[in-house]
């Protein structure tokens, strides 16, 4: 058991790659992650001042200038960077390289609130909890029993959804099968009705990403900052695909 | 020393000579040697008057820093950091500011007692004591902030190197554990230089005291008797010290700039982020020193003795220097980057002088380099106390203004337009701010009737070592090394 | 032989008659462990012509300096490898950062003993005649000294000419 999975520990380098040309900004992927990830609701005001709870933001650009404007979206979460900015700086090692899934971890109950993570991330990709959040009934209902909730005063962010990723490798080896394309999907892939997000393993040459980020369309937000993040995205010229 | 310069002024001087060495005398405390025992009698009086008015200002100030300090704070512990104006790219705000700026403060005392004893700059006699005060008060003003600032600041100790249950040490690659460590090691460190120069005083305090007093010095004094071992050894500590914070001063500021100049905040990673916070450090800690000694001048007894316009005028110097190397460093981090063509540079330079925020700026810039250039070349201005307090204030409000541009002005604009925020601190935030004024006077008040705030035994062996000496027609003075 | 603690002031301007007074007893076959000078103001063993006293306050500050850098060391190279945790892509112990912590403790050591070596120097007892009087903190120079009784009288007249203040006898104690 522990061989397999230091073997797939050796394998496992995750990844995502977003289609921007076929993104149409509908949001599905932020309810998702905030259906799967127990993130609490704010409300109006809190987030209209920035202090939105969302693991994954659609960031809206106008294109063109008015009255001949074009919406551009670029669902933005967290790049699970190789060389994460965010992760030295810790004072408590709350945050930190994963060995096994080669993603950036979030160690909730070890974070001491300094925030100083969330400065340091060029892609503004953490949230805060400002404060306890209460989630109303009957939505409390729903949380789920995979992640755990979070309490006022500690930093949050995007997991790729370790929890299923988790959930992946061990329906694998029950099944005494190595991993395969596509037995992890997270919460935001699951809901993108374009199917515009991808999420699969960088490290299988063959996988569906790793073909992706291959493509001529491809490039990575920052990528000067030598952050090596880990999300793709496509995005072509404007005359492409009509 | 005090028998050479009587008979000397005596019968032979001619009443122009006489009238000169009297000059001398009014403007340098060092010239002007009085019994050492009347001089411990002053510096005794100064600190057990308590007027009505010194006990309204200690319960105004104690109330106000349980309110406005630990009130709100408990407020904000209880509640959660949302009601402090922070948010998404501005996650550092007015806590982080207060903290550099105090911080900055605490480098006043060891300017002016370790760096000013290492170069024998005597004009620092008389006060090195009220501005080594400072530092420790600064330092345990400031030294709050990291606390307060933390998200859940039950936990604070996870931050604090020793074995533990958890299995978990901190991560030494943090600028924040570097901090605190820095911290650490300046408030101990101030803390025991303020102490070590402080054992013949007390040890003064205590031959003339009763009751719960005399217990205190008695206490602290160590038992002190002033035998040659004893100086010896604490000039040989002395010593040490002075050489050994002055590194550690520089790098406890520059530590603090490297939280910043560490991360990928542009605006932020600057290599001369470290020698630009020190020089910015020095220049509020002096103006700070300057603005303390105006109001122990005017407010406390006998003090128009020690503190003479002769030491506004060397310290109203300094502070031009130092304004005019902040001004430098300044110019330097931003013509760099504004050459430096990085576009998301560009425009958090843009946004500092023309944003919403830009009166900021402009008043960083007027404080701090307008003012004194404007005043401080004028030797009358200098050795006019209400005009140096006045400037030296507004040099604090500059360097506030400073510490606000490069923290939330300057994260507030990061490279993605869709993150852009602004960032309207709160009146939590701003409580809190003033608690720690507050609590800071309130030290100072408190320590000011406990303990001297004049070093005698270094302002009599200052005296002891300065004479007039006549070289042609006139009298200079001069100083004999006594050590 | 039974000797008397006898002390003398001097007021702070005379330093030369107070130096005369070490001499005086010197001749008087008074040995300079058997003096000690106690004043309000620091004066070089020189100016008064005595040995020079000594202290190991230094020795205790570099020995603190040590312990600092050591304690540092383990902290930069033997802690992060009791639980690996790997960050940002920097390596387990980095050289770079490790400097700034060895700076911090070292001067932290440095400077904490330097203290401890004064207060435990202070608390030690010290050599030579004990006693004290109010009178030192107003600046004036004191000379305690452990006088043999038969040459009391004939040393006090003579310590009197060069214009010192007797101290009775008991009024020398401790603070």
């Amino acid at each position: 058991m522990t061989e397999l999975l230091a073997k797939e520990a050796q394998d496992e380098k995750w990844g995502m790659v977003i289609d921007l040309d076929i993104c149409s900004g509908c949001q599905a992927c932020v309810t998702a992650c905030s259906m799967e990830n127990n993130i609490p609701f704010v409300g109006e005001d809190e987030m209209a001042y920035g202090r939105g709870m969302q693991w994954m933001r659609i960031r809206r650009y106008w294109e063109g200038e008015y009255p001949d404007v074009m919406p551009d979206h670029q669902p933005m979460l967290c790049q699970q960077c190789g060389s994460a900015p965010c992760e030295p700086v810790c004072p408590v090692f709350a945050t930190l390289h994963s060995e096994v899934e080669k993603i950036n971890l979030q160690v909730y109950n070890r974070c001491i609130g300094t925030r100083y993570c969330a400065i340091n991330c060029p892609y503004q990709a953490r949230t805060f909890n400002w404060f306890d959040y209460e989630i109303p009934a009957p939505m409390n209902s729903y949380l789920n029993p995979d992640v755990t909730v979070r309490r006022r005063g500690v930093m949050e962010k995007c997991t790729f959804c370790v929890q299923r990723i988790v959930k992946g490798r061990q329906q694998a080896s029950a099944e005494g099968r190595e991993m395969e394309d596509g037995d992890v999907t997270p919460a935001c892939a699951q809901a993108c009705p374009t199917d515009a997000i991808t999420f699969g393993n960088l490290s299988d040459p063959e996988s569906r990403v790793s073909k992706m980020v291959r493509s001529d369309r491809a490039y990575k937000e920052l990528e000067n900052l030598g952050t090596e993040p880990r999300v793709t995205y496509l995005k072509g010229g404007k005359s492409y695909g009509g | 020393m005090a028998a050479d310069v009587k008979p000397f002024i005596g019968s032979k001087a001619s009443p122009h000579q006489e009238s000169e060495a009297e000059e001398l005398r009014k403007e340098h405390l060092m010239l002007d040697p009085m019994p050492r025992d009347e001089m411990n009698q002053m510096v005794m009086e100064a600190m057990t008057t308590t007027t009505r008015k010194w006990w309204a200002w200690v319960i105004g100030l104690g109330l106000a820093v349980a309110v406005l300090l630990f009130g709100a704070w408990g407020y904000m512990i209880a509640t959660g950091m949302g009601v402090a104006g922070i948010r998404r790219p501005v996650y550092w705000g007015i806590f982080i500011v207060t903290f550099v700026f105090w911080i900055g403060i605490s480098h006043a005392g060891t300017f002016v007692s370790a760096i000013l004893r290492v170069f024998k700059a005597e004009f620092r006699r008389p006060f090195t004591r009220a501005a080594e005060l400072m530092t420790t008060f600064g330092l345990a003003a400031g030294a709050l902030y990291p606390l307060i600032h933390l998200g859940r600041v039950w936990v604070f100790y996870w931050m604090v190197p020793y074995p533990n249950a958890r299995w978990l040490w901190p991560n030494f690659r943090s600028a924040l554990v570097w901090d605190f460590l820095a911290i650490t090691t300046y408030l101990l460190s101030s803390t025991i230089y303020l102490f070590l120069p402080l054992i013949p005083d007390m040890a003064m305090a205590r031959d003339r005291s009763t009751g719960w007093r005399h217990f205190i010095y008695k206490l602290l004094a160590l038992g002190w008797r002033g035998t040659e071992a004893e100086w010896f050894r604490l000039r040989k500590a002395i010593s040490i010290f002075a050489f050994a914070i002055i590194p550690v001063m520089f790098s406890v500021h520059t530590i603090v700039s490297w939280d910043f100049a560490v991360s990928m905040v542009s605006g932020w990673q600057s290599s001369i982020f470290g020698p630009y916070f020190i020089i910015g450090a020095i220049l509020s800690g002096i103006s700070a020193v300057v603005t303390i000694l105006y109001i122990l001048r005017s407010t406390m007894k006998n003090m128009d003795y020690f503190i003479r316009k002769e030491h506004f005028d060397a310290l109203g110097k300094l502070i031009l220097i130092f304004s005019m190397s902040w001004a430098y460093f300044f110019f330097n981090e931003y013509i760099l980057a504004w050459y430096g063509g990085d576009e998301a540079l560009k425009q958090v330079l843009t946004l500092h002088a023309t944003g919403p925020s830009a009166w900021v700026w402009y008043t960083m810039l007027i404080c701090n380099v307008a003012i004194p250039w404007l005043f401080l070349w004028n030797k009358k201005v200098r050795r006019t106390p209400w005009l140096m307090f006045i400037i030296t204030l507004l040099v604090n409000v500059g360097m506030y203004a400073e510490r606000y541009t490069i923290i939330p002005l300057t994260l507030g604009h990061q490279r993605s337009p869709f993150d852009w925020g602004i960032y309207n601190p709160t009146i939590i935030e701003v409580s809190i701010a003033l608690g720690t004024l507050c609590l800071f006077i309130f030290l100072y008040l408190i320590a000011s009737r406990i303990i001297p705030l004049v070093p005698v035994w270094e302002v009599q062996e200052g005296q002891m070592s300065h004479t007039l000496r006549k070289i042609g027609k006139t009298e200079i003075p001069s100083v004999t090394e006594l050590e | 032989m039974e000797t008397n603690v006898r002390m003398i002031l001097f007021k702070e301007d005379q330093v030369d008659q107070a130096s005369e007074a070490i001499e005086t007893l010197h001749h008087h076959g008074i040995s300079d462990k058997d003096i000690s000078v106690i004043s309000g103001v620091p004066f070089s063993e020189k100016i008064l012509g005595r040995p020079m006293s000594w202290t190991r306050v230094p020795q205790i500050a570099v020995a603190g300096a040590l312990f600092g850098f050591i304690i540092a060391m383990l902290l930069n190279f033997l802690v992060p490898n009791l639980y690996k945790l790997s960050v940002g892509g920097m390596p387990l112990t980095p050289i770079p950062t490790s400097i700034v912590v060895t700076f911090e403790l070292t001067m932290l050591g440095l400077l904490i003993s330097t203290f401890l070596g004064v207060f435990i120097e202070m608390l030690s007892p010290s050599f030579g005649p004990k006693g004290y009087h109010p009178k030192i903190s107003d600046g004036y120079i004191g000379i305690l000294f452990n006088c043999p009784i038969h040459a009391d009288e004939d040393t006090c007249f003579e310590l009197q000419d060069l214009g010192a203040e007797i101290v009775d006898v008991a009024e020398v104690k401790q603070p």
